[in-house]
């Protein structure tokens, strides 16, 4: 045992404290990037020699350098990070469509009851041109409320389509990179020492891919990640990286939904099955939340549109004569679609073989909502199923039924058993919604009809409302309604008016509050409302409106403004249905920002929880740098006295 | 727990932009003065603030609606009551011509001296708002609704009530044949003003009656004028009714109207003094973030190590 030893036990350790010293420069250098795991030298003592005096130490050996890493922890805030990005993205999506959803002077609803108001002073001057063009204005202001609020949505879906583009081209981009690595790591896997460096990479690969798509990953033998997206999808095996596609939506083209190509086809994956990342997000607020504001606000535009068009045909416009040009219709709104699956059986001219087509019968009846519709999953021909998007609910149908106000009419040949529709009775009715009136003479202020109440001489009768509830089928008679007792016995009689001669009667019974006739008994098309009592010899004549006078007929004007209080959305007034529609929207992105603010914080804990493994600390850096200093020094020392040692035996042998 | 330095930096930085963005946020909400900018902030209050302001703009509707009926209406009792001291003078004028001292000619005078107030209650009749419509026009009348036709005054105006679009009956114009053309007479039928009026000036102007065939007709004449004034002052009466309907509409439409105003407010305004607190207290939190990032950021073991 020479000098050798001590000399060989100095130079060990310097190795050792300088790589503990590159290693803790390493780190500093690192410390401010992302994804980064500290990095730290194992040391083991060298194995000592045997004499006879016992077992002397070697030193030390330097024996790898090892990632500071906890996969779970890392696979953690990994998915947390993924889950929070889904949730920013649909918050953020949903803040923008809250902003259609405007209350107050510059909402729809705002509009909508201001054009009913306009209709109270068309009422009180029934023949001037300034209530009338007002009436106009208004009308065509709230048309344009309408359109306007579907081009903010027509705006948000082609952002979101977008998005989700340029999102799958770097999806493509990661696992490529991914890919890649693997190839890079599994090449130096013989070489026996982690490449941390490059695993730091994937890792940091996986956690942007993870943002944008949550991914599952398994590890292989060779050192290989493979990654999956969306339940179970290859996204890259290996060395070998799969492609995304953002594609028009298989049962809505002018959605996107997100396509794996596999041997040159597309095959779209089922949206709920990805669970995380922007692109569930994104995928999340298109196929929900967009889809169910547009149904929100196209059912209030067909409904509004529909009650008031009804309304107005019931009138008489200002054209002269008489009664003799019908009532245009007020407003226009975009027609009901069926929509085919983009897969239904097609000719060989590429056209989709079978059709449904829709008609809105009842506007009032409408849902806020569209439908699946599909063969009845039993195979019975003729039978299909309907499923309500908004609630689920699941009807079975068949061709010709009416459901929610509008019917279904299924074309010849019958859709295949795979066949599937989307409906969508009012999602586009806002988009095409215009006013068709132009001439302040085209508003229906006047009834065909009108009432006269000549009550007998103690009686009190007055009369309340003419309401025409349908076109008269009998325009030019006169009804006239003779009460016969106190206690609301009447008999009616129907009188043409030329001859004088009694055509048709009958009689009936008047309950307090209710209407003449009571339903479902039709006189003339007409439903009157009562002021006071009538008396026994108490008369009411309901006749066809002066065909001289009716430029001073407010009938119908009275009868537009009364659809402020009828139940004409859905069961509610168009002022309840609008605030409905803004809670609904605002409970919804209130509660996305809930979801926002926890999954946020998860993510932040959990990626605080994998820092506290893998993060570069400077102030410990800066502990060990010293510590590591002095250790080369010492080592320094240990070689100098080896040194001086040997010189003094040199100079010893030497005398 | 070691704390990576990065994070620690990051997480300050996060931290300062929050409580930046909630001053701001506080800011904003300050300076419009809305506690419910957005329908999220309060959606339940969103609403409420919407129906509240559905109420406000539908009270202004029925403000003017009513507005419309009152002037009618007091145009109308105007004209009624114009129409009861011509019938007054009439009715004078007629009591004169019965004196048994009179002349034929003197009746005739008494006679033209009626058809000039004939003239002026048709006028009166057909009396319009100044805006086209006619007061006594019914439920709709183009042109004047009394026209002076041989055989008499005809109506050619829709009979009935029209009304104004408010929630209790007001009317806007009023059915002219029940007020001037057929007047309650319990002994025979309707009785029509201008009618009593035509058949009396041709009595006066016939020649050479007897005192007692002049007694009979001035008698009968006045019964029905007594009548017909009747019927116009009940009518004035019924005018003078619905005023006050819209009175005490308009009452209560203010008070609707102020209530949803001030339902509006409650639901989507700021509370001042509750704002300027939280923003003070955020502002308070926003400086105390900057304080502590200066001061424990600046902490480095390595400013130790310098020598």
């Amino acid at each position: 045992m020479g000098s050798s030893a001590l000399m060989s036990i100095g130079m060990k350790t310097m190795v050792a404290s300088y790589s503990l010293l590159q290693t803790t420069g390493h780190n500093i250098a690192n410390a401010n990037v992302e994804g980064y795991s500290r990095q730290r030298v194992e040391l083991a003592t060298a194995q000592g020699q045997f004499t006879g005096a016992g077992f002397f130490g070697k030193g030390v050996d330097v024996t790898t350098v090892a990632r500071l890493h906890d996969a779970l922890i890392a696979r953690e805030a990994v998915a947390a990070n993924s889950t929070a990005r889904m949730d920013e993205t649909r918050l953020n999506q949903l803040k923008l469509l809250e902003t259609v959803f405007r209350h107050g002077e510059q909402g729809i609803g705002h509009a909508a009851g201001q054009m009913l108001n306009a209709m109270v002073d068309l009422a009180s001057r029934p023949a001037d041109a300034a209530s009338r063009q007002v009436v106009l204005a208004r009308a065509a202001e709230l048309a344009n409320r309408f359109v306007h609020a579907a081009k903010e949505f027509d705006t948000l879906q082609r952002g979101v389509s977008h998005e989700l583009q340029s999102s799958v081209a770097e999806i493509n981009q990661l696992a490529a990179n991914i890919a890649d690595t693997n190839a890079r790591i599994t090449a130096v896997a013989g070489l026996g020492q982690p490449p941390n460096d490059l695993l730091d990479e994937r890792d940091r690969l996986i956690g942007r891919l993870s943002a944008l798509i949550q991914v599952t990953t398994i590890a292989a033998e060779d050192g290989s990640m493979s990654v999956f997206a969306a339940g179970g999808q290859y996204l890259v095996l290996a060395t070998r990286a799969e492609e995304l596609r953002a594609v028009p939506d298989q049962t809505d083209p002018a959605r996107t939904g997100i396509a794996i190509v596999e041997g040159g086809t597309e095959r779209q994956l089922d949206d709920r099955l990805i669970t995380g990342g922007s692109v569930a997000g994104l995928l999340r607020f298109q196929n929900h939340d967009l889809r169910e504001a547009g149904a929100l606000i196209g059912r209030l535009a067909a409904a509004v549109a529909g009650a008031v068009n009804r309304q107005q045909q019931l009138g008489v416009n200002l054209y002269q004569p008489f009664n003799t040009v019908p009532a245009e219709p007020f407003f226009r709104v975009g027609d009901p679609r069926a929509v085919p699956a983009q897969s239904n059986q097609r000719d060989p001219n590429g056209l989709f073989v079978s059709s449904v087509a829709l008609t809105i019968n009842d506007p009032a009846a409408l849902q806020a909502s569209e439908y699946r519709f599909r063969r009845d999953p039993g195979g019975v021909p003729g039978l299909f199923e309907l499923t309500r998007l908004s609630d689920g609910l699941v009807r079975t149908v068949v061709s010709g039924d009416q459901v929610d106000g509008f019917t279904i009419d299924v074309g010849v040949p019958e859709p295949a058993l795979t066949d599937s529709f989307r409906l969508q009775p009012v999602s586009g009715a806002a988009a095409g919604m215009r006013l068709l009136l132009d001439d302040v003479r085209d508003i229906a202020a006047a009834s065909a009809l009108v009432a006269t109440a000549v009550p007998a001489a103690t009686g009190t009768v007055g009369v309340d409302a003419l309401r025409m509830l349908s076109p008269p089928p009998f325009p030019a008679d006169r009804i006239r309604i003779t009460f016969t007792t106190d206690t609301g016995d009447y008999t009616w009689e129907r009188i043409d008016a030329g001859t004088n001669n009694v055509l048709d009667s009958g009689n009936g019974v008047w309950q307090a509050g209710g209407p003449i006739p009571a339903p479902p008994v039709d006189l003339n098309g007409f439903e009157l409302t009562l002021l006071g009592v009538p008396r026994t010899g108490d008369l009411i004549r309901i006749d066809p409106a002066d065909a001289n006078n009716f430029s001073q007929n407010n009938g119908n004007a009275l009868a537009l403004a009364e659809l402020r209080d009828a139940a004409i959305v859905g069961g509610t007034t168009v002022t309840e249905a609008y605030a409905g529609a803004i809670a609904n929207v605002g409970v919804r992105v209130q509660g996305a920002k809930s979801t926002a603010q926890i999954s946020g914080a998860m993510a932040e804990q959990a990626e605080r929880a994998r820092s506290a493994v893998s993060g570069v600390n400077l102030d410990e850096e800066a502990a060990r740098l010293i510590q590591y200093q002095q250790s080369y020094q010492a080592a320094a020392k240990v070689l100098q006295v080896a040194q001086t040692v040997f010189d003094l035996l040199l100079e010893t042998a030497g005398r | 727990m070691r704390i990576a330095t990065a994070l620690g930096y990051q997480a300050a930085i996060t931290n300062l932009q929050t409580r930046q963005e909630q001053l701001s946020e506080a800011q904003e909400r300050l300076s419009s003065g809305k506690r419910v900018a957005r329908a999220s902030d309060d959606p339940s209050a969103a609403a409420r603030a919407e129906r509240a302001l559905a109420t406000v703009t539908r009270s202004e509707a029925g403000q003017r609606a009513l507005e419309a009926s009152r002037t009618a209406m007091q145009l109308t009792d105007t004209a009624l009551g114009d129409a009861g001291e011509l019938l007054q003078q009439a009715r004078e004028h007629v009591v004169a011509a019965g004196n048994a001292s009179y002349s034929d000619a003197e009746r005739r005078t008494l006679a033209a001296a009626l058809r000039g107030l004939r003239t002026q209650l048709l006028a009166v009749a057909n009396r319009s708002d100044g805006a086209g419509n006619h007061l006594f026009g019914g439920q709709g009348s183009t042109s004047a609704p009394f026209v002076d036709a041989p055989g008499g005054v005809q109506y050619v105006g829709t009979t009935g009530t029209m009304r104004a679009a408010t929630d209790i009956e007001l009317p806007v114009s009023i059915d002219g044949q029940v007020v001037w053309l057929q007047a309650p007479n319990p002994s025979g039928p309707p009785i029509s003003v201008f009618d009593v009026l035509d058949r009396t000036i041709a009595d006066l102007e016939t020649a050479g009656r007897t005192s007692a065939q002049i007694d009979t007709g001035v008698r009968a004449s006045l019964g029905e004028l007594d009548a017909a004034a009747g019927n116009l002052l009940a009518w004035r009466a019924r005018t003078g009714e619905s005023l006050h309907r819209a009175d005490s509409l308009e009452d209560r439409l203010a008070d609707v109207k102020l209530e949803a105003q001030h339902e509006r407010s409650r639901a989507e305004d700021l509370d001042m003094v509750q704002a300027i607190s939280e923003f003070q207290s955020r502002q308070t939190g926003y400086d105390a973030a900057l304080k502590t990032y200066s001061m424990v950021q600046r902490m480095s073991l390595f400013d130790y190590l310098r020598s």
